[in-house]
């Protein structure tokens, strides 16, 4: 395994957001699922070495984290894109992500330079290289700080919520992106799309309350449901949960409403009933 | 162009061995751009070429510098440590206009002491009050969570911590210094006395950087700053008297290999593992 997380936990004050967390990370993409407050951007920062845990252990690529040397070894192969990722506004776009490249010590300039070109093409911003930080736009900003992330073609790739804010153009192409980088090397990322991890995750991790309450496959999130999903024509009061869908029809989950007919559940339909609590959501 | 003419092997071997004129070589590159057969047939190396237009695009495309990394490079300092030093937040334009309007204060406000009856003892206090405050607060502003905008993406690099803040703190302070220098003849008092913030404010933010391997680096400043104003004030020239001057130094002397060995303290992932 690449990533081994041992009885992690973390307080903040005394709200305890990762309890005794214990998870295995392969080569590949893994999802990371939950509500905000599960733990997922407390459980990043940590496996991304910002911040440090109460307890447990961690191994990446190898490395103990809580070793100095070992952790300056592992931030030279990792690449991580924060859930809010700071800018210098009046610095261009080049000089940004040329300034991350130096704290990554690519210390050459032509090869610095050339590494900064690579990533912005990655990420379509090659055009904007030259405009400032603060003309761009918030899908823009947050492409350039999966730019960033991209430098060194790090072995470990830490996204937290990296498709917050791009189109769905830009939301393929990360995608296309992502799988592509998740061939050969270990990537995490926490999303609260649930598309982005059917298509593109081949494990998910669903966490709440500090800790994981599912590990396995979105096939396996989805069939976690299986049973539990129904189409009704009138709105059911039996379900745990139910929504009005684009047909006019209702989308159930829970027991099964009155005249409602099995549907074929989805990695969503999963997640939501793992969340557990009856919520009435109509559109 | 004669469509039927190429160029000779004996021409082709002088060009690519650069051994013709220049105005031979455009000669000839004037016909390879309209010729597919003789172009095919000039040998390059491909590593070359690739390595040849990196050096192109990099010209091109490479961003001009911030006058403050030119002005790092004119004095000798390594490109990437250049580039990375003009970033910091505590060296932006904002700031250097801060600290010298601060110090054009304290110098007006120690010329105007120096020619009012009874005020001419206490001239030097403002600047000497200010002076060690200065690199104090600078260094506090110049890395951490909270002065910092990109400090989470820093945080995840191999420059995290120790190496950053030092770098930055000894950029800001020499800045500092350098502007308080210049200030300085330019107060009433004898040359001597002007100096005298020197070793303040070496031992001040000394000691501001090893406090803050516990506290955040603002409330360490902070904490200083205001006991240094505090003694200024409550024990007017005494703050720098000679033994006071030896007592900074020495203190200086001690909080150095402290700073070093809690130098880890300074990274955000240095864990208190259990």
């Amino acid at each position: 395994m690449e990533l081994i997380v041992r009885g992690l936990t973390k307080s903040f004050g005394r709200r305890l957001v990762l309890d005794s967390l214990d998870l295995d990370f392969g080569t590949g993409v893994t999802g990371l699922l939950g509500r905000n407050g599960a733990g997922k951007t407390t459980l990043l920062r940590t496996l991304a070495t910002t911040l440090a845990p109460d307890g447990g252990q961690v191994r990446a690529l190898g490395l103990d984290p809580a070793d100095r040397a070992q952790r300056t070894e592992l931030r030279r192969r990792l690449g991580y894109l924060p859930q809010n990722p700071g800018f210098y506004p009046h610095f261009t776009v080049f000089e940004l992500v040329e300034y991350v490249a130096i704290l990554k010590e690519l210390t050459d300039r032509r090869d610095r330079h050339r590494e900064v070109r690579r990533v912005l093409a990655e990420v379509d911003l090659a055009d904007r290289a030259r405009t400032k930080v603060r003309k761009l736009s918030g899908g823009m900003r947050q492409r350039l700080a999966l730019a960033q992330s991209l430098l060194g073609d790090p072995d470990l790739l830490i996204l937290d919520e990296p498709t917050v804010g791009l189109d769905p153009e830009q939301r393929m192409r990360f995608r296309a992106l992502i799988s592509r980088l998740g061939e050969n090397r270990t990537v995490l990322l926490s999303t609260h799309q649930t598309e982005d991890v059917a298509a593109l995750c081949e494990r998910v991790v669903v966490m709440k309350g500090g800790r994981s309450v599912f590990e396995g496959t979105p096939g396996e999130l989805a069939g976690a449901a299986r049973g539990q999903v129904w189409l009704s024509d009138r709105a059911p009061d039996a379900a745990r949960l139910f929504w009005r869908t684009a047909d006019g029809r209702y989308r159930a989950l829970g027991d099964r409403p009155p005249g409602g007919v099995p549907a074929e559940p989805g990695v969503e339909d999963g997640y939501l009933l793992l969340l557990d609590e009856p919520v009435e959501v109509t559109a | 162009m004669n469509g039927q003419w190429h160029l000779p092997a004996e021409l082709m071997e002088h060009y690519v061995t650069g051994h013709l004129e220049p105005a031979q070589v455009m000669s000839v590159e004037s016909h390879l751009a309209g010729c597919a057969r003789c172009r095919a047939a000039v040998p390059y190396s491909v590593e070359w070429l690739d390595t040849s237009w990196a050096g192109i695009e990099d010209v091109v495309d490479r961003p001009r510098p911030r006058p403050l990394a030119r002005l790092l490079r004119r004095a000798g300092v390594p490109e990437h440590v250049a580039v990375f030093l003009a970033a910091t937040p505590a060296l932006a334009r904002g700031w250097l206009v801060a600290i010298a309007s601060t110090l054009a204060f304290a110098v007006g406000a120690g010329q105007l002491a120096a020619r009012h009856p009874g005020l001419e003892p206490y001239a030097m206090l403002p600047f000497l009050a200010v002076a060690p405050v200065l690199p104090l607060a600078g260094v506090a502003l110049a890395y951490g969570r909270h002065v910092d905008p990109v400090y989470e993406l820093q945080a995840a690099t191999p420059m995290a911590g120790v190496r950053s803040l030092l770098l930055r703190a000894v950029a800001v302070l020499t800045t500092a210094v350098v502007l308080t220098g210049l200030a300085a003849p330019l107060l009433p008092g004898p040359p001597g006395l002007a100096a005298a913030w020197l070793l303040p404010a070496l031992a001040l933010t000394v000691a501001m950087l090893a406090l803050s391997t516990w506290v955040s680096p603002p409330i360490s400043a902070s904490v200083f700053g205001a006991g240094w104003v505090c003694a200024v004030v409550g024990g007017e020239q005494l703050a720098f008297s000679l033994e006071a001057q030896i007592g900074y130094a020495l203190a200086a002397l001690i909080l150095i290999p402290l700073v070093y060995l809690r130098r880890a303290r300074f990274d955000p992932g240095e864990p208190v593992w259990n």
